[in-house]
């Protein structure tokens, strides 16, 4: 914890471990078709934008959504956020009570605006 | 025990007022950080949380760095620069570092001078010009402190609205290191400014900031 809310960021230690791993459950939920792993690692409000967004449950919304699966790359972390870049994805994630949890995913930069994603809660 | 405190009132006041004023900064700012992590669907921090944070950190340093750059500059500036009628300004016609038996140097020195102000060589050239230095050390160390922070803080924030982080380069060339940066320096500078000015022609009975309530607006450096 107390790396957590350190002064310098603290990407490639322990928090950047845990937001690299959660990112990388959350592509290898995809890549099995497990939707339901999937959903358990995306945020409350990110849930919310997938089955309005496909009217669908969460489970057969976020995998009808074609996301990008490959594995993941390094986290950087800064405060309670993380950035994960994989080779065809950018992912976004959020430190909640109930650890990191993927807050928008499937996002393509826009120069200096921010990403445009397909999950974004 | 009595005479200490009296002796030490200043520093000892300030001290305090210091503390206070940063224990409710930390109340604020913790209360102001979890009004924002709402609106962004982000978790409440504890008050511990907050104040080891880089959003606490950077608000601190950012005013830390302008304060000492305020007494930095100010240290130097009023060795050359002076204003007539100010108590805050030396003699006019006294611009420089002045003669050694103005400074009490070399010859001049007394019993009671300090150890570096006799020792003469490197010693007292780096005494006489400890006051600024100090201060200036102090500055660069907060301004690179805010850099720190401030980019810590800032990049979680652009995290949070979905781009890239920045590089250290990339902060301190960032609207956010330098709107916090002059924000801060514009009202030192008027700060100084105006007391310089003021002064000349305002009184504060008993005050050394200020001239003895009888003495002429043209009067400088004198204080009462």
């Amino acid at each position: 914890m107390a790396c957590a809310w350190a002064v310098a960021g603290c990407g490639a230690g322990q928090r950047g471990e845990e937001a690299g791993a959660a990112a990388e459950a959350f592509v290898a939920a995809l890549a099995e078709g497990d939707g339901a792993a999937a959903c358990g690692l995306l945020s409350p409000e990110a849930v919310e934008q997938v089955v309005s967004q496909e009217g669908k449950d969460c489970e057969a919304a976020v995998l009808a959504l074609g996301l990008p699966a490959e594995a993941s790359g390094t986290a950087e972390v800064w405060g309670d956020r993380a950035q994960v870049k994989t080779g065809s994805d950018v992912l976004f994630l959020a430190e909640l009570e109930d650890g990191w949890k993927v807050v928008a995913a499937g996002c393509a930069p826009q120069g200096e605006r921010p990403y445009e994603c397909e999950v974004e809660g | 025990m009595r005479k200490a405190l009296r002796d030490n009132g200043l520093s000892i006041g300030f001290g305090l007022l210091f503390l206070a004023a940063l224990v409710g900064q930390a109340f604020a700012g913790q209360a102001d950080f979890n009004d924002r992590q709402l609106a962004e669907a982000g978790r409440q921090v504890t008050l511990v949380q907050y104040v080891t944070s880089s959003d606490f950190a950077v608000d601190v340093a950012e005013n830390w760095q302008s304060e000492y750059l305020q007494f930095f500059l100010y240290v130097f500036a009023t060795v050359w620069l002076v204003q007539r009628g100010s108590p805050e300004s030396k003699l006019v016609g006294k611009t420089g570092t002045e003669s050694d038996e103005e400074q009490k140097l070399g010859e001049y020195t007394t019993e009671d001078s300090p150890a570096w102000a006799r020792a003469g060589g490197w010693r007292t050239a780096v005494f006489s010009r400890s006051l600024g230095a100090v201060m200036g050390a102090l500055f660069v160390l907060s301004w690179l402190a805010q850099s720190i922070a401030g980019r810590s803080a800032y990049n979680a924030e652009r995290l949070a609205q979905l781009q890239d982080p920045l590089s250290w380069l990339g902060y301190v060339g960032s609207a956010d290191f330098w709107n916090r940066t002059l924000q801060n320096w514009q009202s030192e500078f008027l700060a100084i400014g105006s007391i310089v000015v003021v002064s000349i022609y305002l009184r504060q009975r008993g005050s050394p900031e200020s001239k003895p309530v009888g003495d002429p607006h043209d009067t400088t450096q004198d204080s009462g």
